[in-house]
């Protein structure tokens, strides 16, 4: 058999990158699939003499890859035999963008990472350069920071779930769940002024402070979602068609979540218990009761049940910071470690000059310094290693993105699989390209 | 307005680096594992560095594959959470670093391996026969900086694509990319393709996508 690469100099096709693709399908030839060979339910087919067998091209611009993801996989007849994941679509190289940026100049970034719960990206951020600069953050700012997380987890779980079911044939959930993400762009929006890449952490703190009304609009959410979400669990939890789609698809047991490395909904689904909130605690979450939703099962329908008790649980947690915030300073007080409040910008010189300072060279942690700190993301422990050498830029700023490990393990999960599971699988995984691509 | 308003300041920059971090978390403590790797491998480790809380741990390259399996087989780090490349590109001596961030889930412990090696021979060999979940890493790790992974199964680029010659996030590897060194597609449906996407920046006109692409003369 020629080559694609011969075959396209025969027919006088041009392609982009020739190489690229003869690399991915020398990869499909040469791969094995690895839960079948772990597990030893490896098939032998006999020769292929009716001619099931086919190569086929999912991807990248496909509605169903949740972003521009690639899938190659080999068929036999409808069963996916071999999986190669191309991702790279989205790249736009964002760790070597950070070194040439400063601290704070880089939050924007990080909203267009996993673009679904920009806060909890903005806030890993902020929290890996506290860590790295030593910089405390005030009590009230904390709590509002949790506020925050919790809803934007909540926000990305809505997409999870609308999305997710769409694949899967139930438009409507689509239109319902893009309501309660309506809810909360215009919570972000009354809060920081942006519907969906919110920037609205800071180093040492917040940008502004939770409006009365704010919280206002944030309660009236709280007390909503809570029934809402458990409607659709009783429309869904034993929906014939949904669990038949998802039961005994994607199967992982916990072993095999640890060593495919998945993290977030998926490991738990697995069984497995870590969560960051609790591995080590940030924030507040040691002072908050919640419970961190398990299942054992590790097929598509144990992550959609610990996504779903997620969502509650995180309803909660905010219910709890919203009967514990304390008043007080929402920006560390510190002109070296955090932007100085506009009051001291507008009318002091000082004031005027740390902010300038602040923008043009911001935090200065020592050279040679290097931190990591994660947060539970939507999607799974997202962290960041910085490395400084003692200038305003950081010299390495390392993302640990959930969905790039997420979709690794997805690349398994997927063989021996019909071909029409893929969009479940994917969906069940949750990927976000932007945050896989970097 | 203006007398109710209250500045404070804080001129003195106090010394940093040496006090307690706040962020610190009890489970990068690790004391204890260091104390059984040196235990079982006394030359593997060369070097224990502290900040914020966090032990790094610098392992022999010789050696790396021993502390993993020691870790993985009977200290209970089982999850490999990342693993990257850092390029110290300023230093005299090995200029690539590669740390491995291994957590424990039982004991709730996150321990952190770095290995240095030189730019002459950026190699080192591949965790993914102990580590499943490296494998992507390790892509990623040669695809940005160039660092091979000896018995990797399937060392191909991360992100970019095969035919891109470079490793960019080498320091050296300018930010707005080297031209022609990809091809892209023409910006007018009956143009040539585009090889560089930054032409202003590059001291040329740039095409707007509704123009006929400048032709080059030929010298």
């Amino acid at each position: 058999m020629a080559t694609l690469a011969e075959y396209q100099k025969q027919q006088d096709v041009f392609s982009f990158w020739p190489r690229h693709n003869e690399a991915v399908r020398e990869r499909l030839e040469s791969k094995d699939a690895w839960l079948e060979t772990v597990r030893g339910t490896q098939r032998t087919r006999d020769e292929d003499v009716l001619e099931h067998e086919m190569t086929l091209n999912i991807g990248p611009q496909h509605p169903a890859t949740h972003g521009v993801l690639r899938c190659v996989v080999k068929l036999d007849g409808e069963r996916i035999e071999k999986c190669v994941l191309d991702i790279g679509y989205l790249h736009r190289g964002i760790e070597k963008l950070a070194e040439s940026k400063t601290y704070q100049e880089f939050m924007p970034y990080t909203d267009r990472m996993d673009y679904l719960a920009p806060y909890a990206n903005n806030v890993a951020w902020c929290m890996a350069v506290e860590k790295l600069a030593n910089i405390e953050v005030p009590e009230r700012a904390q709590w509002i920071r949790m506020i925050m997380c919790e809803l934007a987890r909540i926000s990305s779980h809505l997409l999870w779930l609308g999305v997710g079911l769409m694949d899967a044939g139930a438009v409507s959930v689509f239109l319902w769940t893009f309501q309660g993400r309506e809810d909360l762009y215009t919570i972000f929006d009354e809060i920081s002024g942006a519907r969906f890449t919110v920037s609205h952490s800071r180093i040492g703190g917040l940008a502004t402070d939770l409006t009365p009304q704010a919280v206002a609009m944030i309660e009236n959410f709280v007390s909503r979602y809570e029934d809402i979400v458990q409607g659709w669990r009783k429309l869904l939890n034993r929906n014939r068609i949904w669990i038949e789609r998802n039961r005994n698809v994607g199967t992982v047991t916990a072993d095999e979540a640890i060593a495919l490395g998945l993290t977030g909904p998926n490991l738990r689904g697995s069984g497995v218990p870590y969560d960051v909130r609790r591995f080590e605690p940030y924030l507040k979450y040691n002072d908050v009761d919640f419970v961190i939703p398990l299942r054992d099962e590790g097929d598509c329908l144990a992550r959609y049940h610990v996504r779903m008790e997620e969502m509650l649980e995180s309803l909660k947690i905010i219910r709890q910071c919203l009967y514990r915030l304390p008043e007080g300073p929402i920006r560390t007080d510190d002109a070296k470690k955090a932007y100085p409040s506009k009051d001291e910008v507008y009318y002091s010189m000082e004031g005027m000059i740390h902010d300038f300072m602040y923008t043009e060279t911001g935090v200065t942690p020592p050279r040679g310094a290097s931190a990591y700190h994660a947060i539970e993301s939507p999607k799974g422990e997202l962290g960041f290693y910085l490395e400084s050498d003692g200038t305003g830029n950081p010299w390495r700023a390392r993302i640990n993105a959930p969905s790039f490990t997420n979709l690794q393990g997805l690349e398994s999960m997927m063989e021996g699989h019909p071909v029409a599971d893929i969009v479940v699988l994917i969906g069940s995984i949750d990927p976000v390209m932007g945050e896989a691509d970097k | 307005m203006a007398e109710t308003l209250k500045f404070h300041f804080t001129p003195v920059d106090a010394p940093r680096g040496d006090e307690a971090n706040v962020h610190a978390q009890p489970s990068t403590e690790v004391t204890d594992t260091i104390a059984a790797l040196r235990q079982h491998l006394p030359e593997a480790i060369t070097d224990v560095v502290t900040y914020a809380g966090e032990q790094t741990v610098f392992v022999a390259r010789a050696q790396l594959l021993e502390v993993c399996r020691l870790l993985k087989d009977s200290l209970g780090y089982t999850y490999l959470s990342d693993l990257a490349g850092v390029d110290r590109f300023t230093e005299e001596t090995c200029r690539f670093e590669i740390f491995y961030n291994l957590v424990n889930i039982t004991a709730g412990k996150r321990i952190r391996l770095k290995v240095r090696v030189g730019e002459d021979d950026a190699a080192v060999p591949s965790i993914t026969g102990l580590f499943k979940a490296a494998d992507w890493n390790e892509r990623e790790c040669f695809d940005m900086l160039g660092i091979r992974f000896e018995d990797h199964p399937d060392l191909r680029r991360m992100y970019m694509p095969e035919d891109f010659e470079y490793h960019p996030q080498r320091k050296e590897f300018p930010l707005l990319g080297i031209p022609g060194s990809l091809p892209l597609p023409p910006q007018t449906p009956e143009g040539e393709l585009t090889m560089d996407p930054f032409a202003a920046a590059h001291g040329r006109r740039p095409v707007a996508c509704t123009q006929e692409p400048v032709r080059e003369e030929e010298p």
